[in-house]
């Protein structure tokens, strides 16, 4: 039986690998495969399946209704834009008020940027999760969203470090195939490994039932604030990925609709489902775009098919899509689950069986 | 059941993916047509297809507009740019209302190297260093400088205060660039209050300009917070005069601030539909507006996506043809096209330098005062 499953074990391990390398020789590929709009949906599958991983870990798995991403993104693409953009450019941007002069000296390459953004979005997720997490359900979603706001106004209103509303722009375009799903492989390993690890455990643990957890001799509270501030990590990385492929950033980026985005992601997919934040962020960004048509006439013959060509349209039918994801599979398309090569291979062998 | 809907799905597929012939001239038009911009991003796109209306085919080819909204959205901004390119392989592209829409476009349209002509984009960091982006309007220095102008040379104010929205670039931007040129003409600020997008009381602001006893306040704003401010200030006995931007020029303005918005003065695109002395661009657009829209007011939005299709009418027929880098040349060297809003001539920087137009509400109607030339 243990030699069964240890001998599962390899060829899991091993299909694993295969499919990490066959889909790294695709991206190598893609470049001559597809268009330039392609692989920019591609990159925003990644960037919005990180920013749905570090939100997941926050209310799927760790159970905190947090509304506060878009916040912590904003920190995140203002760090990494300020390190890459050079003095040069700073100056010509800041038109109303003169750039903070230890502002204008510092730079940084593209990837310490990021781990910078990483870091300072993590750093004030800490700093929120101090006095907020204290609170639970509703009241913590209240407080985090009001921090977001917070964070975005500081930004409005700090026109020497951050040029306030006129916003950044010429953030050179870093971020490629290669280095969003980097990052995205990077993201999806540490979050397996620590939802796998006893930390793992110990956070559903609190999720479920923080009294029970508490009487087992847990720390709630300290599990929270880390968890809580992982996730802020993860957001800030997908900010400062999300700056650097639109190359302009500005406050009015980062509203509460950008939390929607990310928290309709995590739906989507199914709370506490790592498998299905991937899931929800490549439906939900493959929709958005793909449903463009619908607001180009649509000719049936010569006649113009009803409601057809009306700007809009898209995100209707968008929101009756999920509307129908509410209704009839609420609890995500992946539900809890996760992809596994175990079930996989059951799902044919079954498949196989009902056909014999 | 499931079978119906993804059959559906996929008719509706086969039909997204309608093929076109190959000689026609695709122009691609992005805008805010649903979303907090979409009023003006409305007009802009009328204004487009009157245009097209009247030459639908240039050096011997048909025009094709492929348009696709951006939700007033940055991040679909940027998409929709891409698509047009990627996808629809236009050959060039008129861009967006909402400065900060546009540069999220044109950063994609610098790489793609397709021109990218915007309509209203006013702040002057979206054409900055860009080699493929194009406007048709003037930029905020020239408009704040131009508001200044007036309001010192003709008017004859001495002391403004500036009520600013300052989550706004526009709003901060020319209220900026007003108090640069009102200074250097020998002016006064007196008061320089702020507010947010989507504030409802404006009434402490309000009365610590009133306390300052300015001849003039600047209220760069967009008109929904606008009518309110102008309401709220008739209310408090404000006596000063109100001046706006080009954000305010929107019919729907006169109902919602009511008699509050009498004598309020505003900068804008030099076109109004009742202006004097039109020019004969202008009137035919007018002529035009009216026959297909009639019982819809047009303004500056709408002139300015005509004049756009029409500087591509030009460049293309210059260029004599669709190549997207011959276009873009071709464009660079726009000279002394006669447009609704002036004559147009772009500048090093793919600039317009266009005269100001100074409008005013009397009587509760948009009148056309006349044109400034701003100080700088």
């Amino acid at each position: 039986m243990s030699a069964e499953r240890g001998a599962k074990k390899v060829r899991n391990r091993f299909l694993t690998v295969l499919a990490i390398i066959s889909f790294a020789v695709f991206l190598q590929q893609a470049p001559n495969l597809l268009d330039g709009y392609k692989i920019r949906i591609m990159n925003m599958i990644a960037i919005n399946a990180i920013l749905g991983l570090s939100l997941n870990l926050i209310y799927g798995m760790a159970g905190m209704f947090s509304l506060g991403h878009a916040g912590f993104m904003a920190v995140g693409a203002y760090v990494s834009a300020l390190l890459i953009l050079t003095p040069a450019q700073k100056t010509a941007m800041w038109i109303l008020d003169p750039i903070a002069p230890w502002l204008l000296g510092v730079h940084a390459p593209f990837l310490i940027s990021i781990l910078a953004a990483g870091l300072a979005a993590a750093f004030f997720g800490w700093l929120i999760s101090m006095p907020v997490l204290r609170l639970g359900g509703d009241y913590l979603g209240i407080a985090t969203l009001g921090f977001s706001e917070i964070l975005r106004i500081l930004i409005t209103n700090l026109t020497p470090i951050t040029n306030g509303p006129l916003g950044l722009k010429g953030i050179p375009a870093h971020t490629n195939l290669r280095v969003s799903y980097g990052i995205l492989l990077v993201t999806l390993f540490c979050t397996v490994r620590l939802m796998k690890s006893n930390f793992g455990n110990v956070i559903k643990a609190v999720r479920d039932d923080e009294t029970a957890a508490r009487t087992m001799g847990i720390n709630t509270f300290q599990t929270r604030v880390l968890a809580f501030t992982i996730g802020c990590f993860g957001a800030g990385v997908g900010g400062a990925l999300m700056g650097n492929i639109i190359t302009t950033i500005d406050p009015r980026m980062f509203t509460i609709n950008q939390t929607y985005n990310t928290l309709m992601i995590v739906v989507i997919g199914g709370l506490g489902s790592i498998t299905g934040s991937v899931v929800g962020s490549v439906l939900v960004t493959v929709m958005l775009e793909w449903l463009r048509f619908v607001e180009n006439p649509i000719m049936i013959g010569s006649t113009q098919l009803f409601l057809s060509g009306k700007p809009g349209m898209r995100m209707v039918i968008f929101s009756l899509l999920l509307i129908g994801v509410i209704i009839f599979r609420r609890e995500g398309v992946m539900g809890m689950k996760e992809f596994s090569w175990d079930r996989l291979f059951s799902f044919f062998s079954r498949q196989r069986g009902d056909a014999a | 059941m499931r079978k119906v809907i993804l059959g559906v799905l996929i008719c509706m597929f086969a039909c997204g993916a309608a093929f076109a012939a190959d000689d026609v001239i695709r122009i691609g038009f992005f805008n805010s047509l649903t979303g907090q911009n979409a009023f003006g991003g409305q007009l802009e796109l009328e204004g487009v297809q009157l245009a097209m209306k009247e030459i639908p085919e240039i050096i011997g080819k048909k025009v094709e507009l492929v348009i696709v909204d951006n939700k007033s959205d940055k991040v679909e901004s940027a998409n929709a740019v891409t698509r047009l390119i990627e996808n629809d392989k236009v050959s060039a592209i008129i861009g967006s209302y909402g400065s900060s829409l546009t540069m999220a476009g044109s950063e994609v349209a610098e790489v793609g190297r397709v021109p990218l002509l915007t309509t209203s984009s006013t702040n002057p960091l979206v054409t900055q260093d860009k080699k493929f982006t194009f406007r048709a309007c003037f930029i905020d220095p020239q408009q704040g400088a131009g508001a200044a102008t007036y309001a010192i040379r003709t008017l004859g104010y001495k002391k403004a205060a500036l009520l600013v929205d300052v989550a706004n670039d526009y709003s901060v931007g020319l209220a900026a660039f007003f108090r640069n040129s009102f200074v250097k003409l020998g002016g006064e600020i007196v008061s320089d209050m702020r507010y947010n997008s989507g504030d409802q009381d404006f009434t402490a602001q309000l009365t610590e300009i009133i306390s300052k006893e300015p001849d003039v306040v600047l209220l760069p704003a967009y008109f929904a917070e606008g009518a309110i401010i102008l309401k709220q200030a008739r209310e408090l006995g404000a006596k000063f005069r109100f001046m706006g931007g080009d954000a305010m020029d929107n019919p729907e303005m006169v109902t919602l601030a009511g008699e509050a918005i009498e004598g309020f003065i505003y900068t804008g695109f030099a076109y109004a539909p009742d202006m004097p002395d039109m020019n004969p661009v202008a009137a035919k657009f007018t002529e035009l507006w009216k026959k297909e829209y009639p019982g819809k007011e047009t303004n500056a939005n709408a002139a300015l996506g005509y004049d756009c299709y029409m500087m591509y009418v030009d460049a293309i027929t210059r260029a004599g043809s669709a190549d997207p880098e011959k276009i873009r040349d071709a464009l660079e060297a726009t000279k002394d096209l006669p447009t609704v809003t002036g004559v147009t001539t772009l500048d090093a920087d793919h600039n317009p330098q266009k005269d100001i137009g100074i409008l005013e509400i009397k009587d509760g109607k948009k009148t056309f005062v006349g044109t400034v030339v701003p100080e700088m």
